[in-house]
């Protein structure tokens, strides 16, 4: 009798832990895949108006404690933004305080090809983000002939040239102060009205048309900066990063990486500021291309979590939330800049992952799980103890990719 | 207006606009050089210094602002403008003593990023709590015009020979930078306390091993440097408005000048802040010019004014590209 549970119970146990095993192998390698990175977002966007205005309101809490729509979609557009910026900061391990100039100037191309030649919001974002990357590329060229410190000093001194080009001597074709006015917007497609709700899906949901052009961008920015991460052009920027030395000894050209990782960058805020001028219809300097708005995506994306996408997701929430709900409360409403400007500070000093990290690490700690708390290490290992060919392919394939990471056949 | 008159009245106002991107650069250079400590809240000091000096200067009516609502609608000391140049900087010395102890040393070990963030968050401290307690609105000096006897501090006199009139505030300002300047010189240059902290600059470990505390001439050098910051702002915002952003817009002016002089360099900081000041006066000054092209009889008209802000980048650049290490820097300080 006792033999037999004692003989049973173990197979009961050894069963049960190979189908554990399997289900969180499974789920490891399914988990940092493309596709499940791409359907997490997608429901995000989807799920965000819901769960930030929707149920909060039929819960019944005060009006001027929840989000609204067009919040959301501001979010949406500075959280494509973080994501660029996060890819300099956070992996290329470059502090830039210009990337307003990339932003704005995007916006301004967007907003003047709209009065001049078509007002298709697919031609302006394309407009805009061109313009975005040429300028990255001519400003990047120039500020990354000295690294560090000067590297910040650069960009924030040719972000403010941008401010004061586009606020005097070009007043007459950017309306100076005023801001860009004429801002014409046509129909997506030529058929869809962006401030119309889109058919067979609940506004609840997605409220309007502009809305979702906002949200697949996300999705879609979201995507190629995973791509871009978990590429072998990722990793030579993470190198970067880590050691700028020991990259170039290993031949890799990191002057050009990062002017490319710049460009990138750039792109990304040209593609945010290109949304923003199709979702106002309006260029205000001060929001556009003042330095503000370069010390805006800083502080977001370090709030955040410089390293991590979701982190840059997560820190262009909070800004937005403190920066347009906070600031209406009653007694700190004055102060939500400041507050913002010490957790900012305690954030530096204390979790050099951001907020974001600090969740994940507070939630290791709750759950009491090694591999969490010792996050990447422990899920590698695990990865590589349970998927041990898998693993050694794909070291394999980052060897051969990577030139100098002594791989048999370097192409 | 005579030509002499005109290039007296540019190299003036010039020499003015330059002498603060001086004491601010000064400043900043020498943290930069000596410390290695990259400080993006210079400006915050300045703009410390600047509403030190408004509150001791002059009595102000608070409008907007927590400090009305807490029933402060006016505030100030009215203790006259010199009484503000001796404390002020004084003030901001102490202010830059206990900045370097909790918030720059401790961050010495760290990465140059973090240092930036961590004094860029601070900046935004500072311009955020003063925005707060005073408001956004701007306010201004009045400065008083006969203080030291029969010597003016304020008010318009004619250049001999010439029909210009300057303000001779202006003047007090260049010359109080002048003498500020030379005196931080001097103490760098020509003393032991200089002398431990540019050895310390080259060899820390070796200046430790000598038996000398290397911490403490760090930071004094440091409130040297914030001190003239505060200066800079007590004698520079009298000519302009003083509003809480006046820090931010002023820091990057003044960095310019470390690149354009060279970092560690107080004789490149001299000279980069008056490059700086005279390309922006002068284009000011230049305004609208019309210019003949001879060949083909064409004239052509360009507005210089516009330009101003535009022209102390386009210095820097052409600095930068020619020599990196910027006029006066030397090539081991460059990275």
């Amino acid at each position: 009798m006792s033999d037999e549970t004692a003989s049973a119970s173990p197979g009961v146990g050894e069963q049960f832990a190979s189908v554990a095993r399997s289900v969180y192998g499974r789920w490891a390698a399914v988990r940092d895949s493309e596709l499940t990175v791409a359907v997490l977002t997608f429901l995000g966007v989807l799920l965000a108006p819901y769960v930030l205005v929707e149920l909060p309101t039929q819960l019944g809490l005060p009006t001027e404690y929840i989000w609204y729509n067009s919040l959301i979609t501001l979010t949406v557009v500075w959280a494509i933004f973080a994501i660029g910026y996060d890819l300099l900061l956070g992996f290329t391990g470059l502090l830039s305080f210009g990337h307003a100039m990339f932003w704005g100037t995007a916006a301004y191309a967007a907003g003047i090809f709209s009065a001049e030649v078509s007002g298709s919001p697919i031609a302006m974002l394309v407009v805009g983000t061109l313009t975005a990357v040429v300028v990255a590329w001519v400003i990047g060229w120039i500020s990354l002939r000295r690294g560090g410190i000067y590297f910040a000093i650069l960009t924030l001194a040719f972000g403010q040239m941008t401010y004061y080009i586009f606020l005097s001597p070009m007043s007459n074709i950017t309306g100076g102060e005023n801001g860009f006015n004429d801002v014409d917007l046509g129909l997506l497609f030529g058929i869809i009205d962006l401030g119309d709700p889109v058919p067979l899906i609940p506004d609840a949901f997605v409220a309007s048309w502009m809305y979702a052009f906002a949200g697949v961008a996300l999705v879609g920015a979201v995507v190629f900066g995973y791509r871009i991460l978990n590429s072998p052009y990722g990793v030579v920027l993470r190198a970067i990063r880590e050691n700028e030395q020991r990259a170039e000894f290993v031949g890799l050209n990191v002057w050009r990486y990062k002017l490319m990782s710049f460009i990138l960058s750039g792109a990304f805020a040209g593609v945010a500021g290109s949304i923003y001028v199709i979702q106002r219809e309006y260029v205000p300097i001060d929001n556009a291309l003042r330095w503000t708005v370069s010390g805006d995506i800083v502080v977001i994306t370090v709030l955040g979590g410089a390293g991590s996408l979701f982190g840059s997701l997560f820190g262009a929430g909070l800004y937005m939330y403190v920066a347009n709900i906070v600031s209406g409360f009653p007694n700190i409403g004055t102060f939500w800049h400041m507050i913002l400007g010490i957790v900012f500070v305690a954030v530096i000093v204390l979790l050099p992952n951001g907020i974001w990290g600090g969740i994940t690490y507070a939630r290791g700690l709750v759950v009491r799980s090694p591999e969490i708390v010792r996050n990447a290490p422990a899920t590698t290992r695990r990865f590589v103890e349970t998927f041990p060919d898998r693993a050694r392919a794909w070291l394999d394939s980052l060897r051969r990719r990577i030139p100098g990471m002594g791989g048999g056949d370097d192409r | 207006m005579s030509l002499v008159g005109d290039v007296i009245l540019l190299l003036v106002n010039g020499l003015q606009v330059g002498a603060i991107y001086v004491l601010l650069a000064i400043g900043l250079s020498i943290i930069l050089g000596t410390l290695k400590f990259v400080n993006f809240a210079h400006g915050a000091l300045y703009v410390v210094g600047a509403y030190a000096g408004l509150l001791i200067t002059q009595e102000i009516s608070i409008s907007n602002g927590k400090l009305a609502e807490w029933g402060f609608p006016t505030l100030g000391l009215e203790w006259g403008f010199l009484a503000a140049l001796a404390i002020v900087p004084l003030f901001v010395f102490v202010v830059g003593l206990a900045m370097e102890r909790f918030v720059a040393r401790p961050f010495y070990d760290r990465p140059d990023t973090d240092q930036i963030l961590v004094t860029f968050g601070l900046a935004i401290i500072v311009q955020e709590l003063l925005h707060a307690l005073f408001g956004g609105r701007s306010y201004s000096y009045d400065i008083p015009s006969n203080v030291l006897g029969s010597l003016p501090l304020s008010g318009p006199i004619a250049v001999p020979l010439t029909e210009v009139t300057i303000d001779v505030w202006r003047i007090w300002v260049i010359a109080i930078t002048a003498t500020l300047v030379l005196g931080v010189y001097v103490i760098v240059e020509y003393t032991d306390f200089g002398l431990v902290v540019k050895a310390g600059t080259r060899d820390p470990e070796m200046v430790r091993l000598l038996g000398i505390k290397i911490t403490r001439p760090y930071i004094v050098m440091f409130g040297i440097g914030a001190g003239l910051a505060g200066a800079a702002g007590v004698v520079g915002a009298p000519l302009s408005n003083i509003n809480p952003e006046i820090g931010t817009t002023i820091l990057v002016p003044a960095f310019l000048t470390v690149v354009i002089g060279g970092v560690g360099s107080i004789r490149g900081a001299i000279l980069g802040g008056t490059l700086i000041g005279l390309v922006q006066v002068t284009l000011i000054t230049l305004g609208s010019v019309t210019f003949l092209v001879r060949q083909v009889d064409f004239l052509f008209q360009f507005n210089f004014t516009p330009w101003a802000q535009v022209g102390i980048y386009v210095l820097a650049v052409v600095v930068l590209l020619t020599r990196p290490q910027g006029l006066l820097g030397s090539e081991e300080v460059s990275t």
